[in-house]
């Protein structure tokens, strides 16, 4: 089990990790749901975090790694539905209760158009626009190489602005 | 205020981080985290070692047919079912070789591993039909065909055994000997050490009847021949 001292500096960044979560998931009940998954994960095998490095980095990466993991058991799911039309409003996690479950409504064009991004270009804008992580985390979050990461960016931004009424009108 | 109409990089960047709402998380998702947390869960190396435990049953259950088994026969009985496999054998296939191999030939010997010092050449009621090397329960050893008047085939057959112990309770007197009679699959065997050797000598004369010319065949036999390890 983990020690307190890794409890408290983990629920540090509980608050990064849950609008992390709402951008991935867009409903507030399956991102509550990966952020408890992400820290009991966390928690559990906290004996494999090695001190000294950054704990922001490893916790992003385990709820990503855990969105992606039940976003394909999800499309795989989907793509054997009997109509033939992936289901996009079933549950990420299968107990999320329905009550809660309304997705998120987006409030400004610009949180529109993330929302209408593909997960690595959204990701990566999150996380080094948004949350201000060194180039080098975002690489270690999304298990990739640092120049790939300048040309997500790059590419993000530039599918960000296609989205994006004022561009589109010029 | 960021300029909507301004999309360069730098103008984007600021617009992120001004400009999306932050979802904070909820106040009682620490607590659920928290008491989640001090659950207590099964120890992690349970569920592999359940799922490993299951994979060897069945595959434990699928090999048992297949898996030898443990109420093996005794040693003689053993090797008293490869004899009489190899007499069955001669039996079919009949004399292979038209001529009659020596036995004291040196490449018998030598092929054998087992030196013929005297031997049971054969009489007016027993001929000696053919000699050869054998190679039974993975050891070297020599047979003698012989074949009777009535047609009768008798297989001898030496093999190494130094350690090889004869049950008492299936010993026979004959003579002055008390060789061991074992049945198996319609045939019957005299059994008897001969130093470091046991010898075989079968035929098809298993029934009350024939027991008596069966036993006078072991007697010519055990009495005229002699072998000894070669080497």
């Amino acid at each position: 089990m983990a020690s307190p001292e890794f409890q408290r500096d983990a629920l540090q960044h509980l608050n990064a990790l849950h609008n992390f979560a709402m951008y991935l998931t867009h409903n507030p009940s399956e991102a509550e749901d990966l952020v408890q998954e992400t820290y009991l994960r966390a928690l559990r095998f906290s004996h494999r975090f090695q001190p000294g490095t950054h704990l922001r980095a490893w916790l992003f990466q385990i709820l990503r790694n855990t969105f992606l993991t039940f976003y394909r058991l999800r499309e795989r799911e989907s793509a054997v539905a009997e109509d033939g039309v992936p289901d996009w409003d079933m549950p990420m996690f299968h107990d999320a209760p329905d009550d809660t479950g309304s997705a998120l409504e987006a409030h400004t064009d610009l949180e529109r158009a993330m929302q209408r991004l593909p997960e690595e270009f959204r990701t990566v804008l999150l996380l080094a626009e948004v949350e201000g992580m060194p180039l080098e985390e975002v690489a270690r979050v999304m298990s990739c190489p640092v120049g790939t990461v300048k040309s997500r960016i790059f590419r993000a931004k530039e599918r960000l602005r296609g989205l994006l009424p004022d561009y589109r009108n010029r | 205020m960021n300029d909507p109409h301004d999309l360069s990089d730098e103008a984007l960047s600021r617009r992120l981080q001004s400009e999306l709402p932050r979802y904070n998380a909820p106040d009682h998702l620490r607590a659920t985290i928290l008491a989640a947390a001090s659950a207590r869960r099964r120890p992690v190396w349970m569920a592999p070692t359940l799922a490993a435990l299951a994979t060897a049953a069945v595959v434990l259950l699928f090999l048992l047919p297949v898996l030898p088994s443990s109420n093996r026969p005794d040693p003689v009985q053993r090797l008293a079912r490869a004899v009489v496999a190899e007499h069955s054998r001669a039996l079919m296939w009949g004399a292979r070789s038209s001529t009659i191999m020596p036995t004291g030939s040196s490449w018998l010997t030598q092929e054998s591993g087992i030196a013929l010092a005297r031997v049971f050449a054969g009489d007016d009621t027993l001929w000696l039909v053919n000699a050869e090397p054998v190679y039974l329960e993975r050891e070297r050893g020599v047979a003698l065909h012989y074949r009777d008047r009535a047609g009768h085939f008798l297989t001898y057959v030496a093999l190494p055994a130094p350690t090889l112990k004869l049950p008492d309770r299936a010993r026979v007197s004959v003579g002055n000997w008390r060789p061991v009679l074992i049945q198996d699959a319609g045939f019957a065997a005299w059994v008897w050490k001969h130093g470091d050797l046991v010898c075989f000598l079968v035929s098809d004369m298993a029934t009350a009847d024939e027991a008596e010319r069966f036993k006078e065949y072991f007697v010519r036999v055990r009495t005229a021949t002699e072998p000894l390890l070669a080497y």
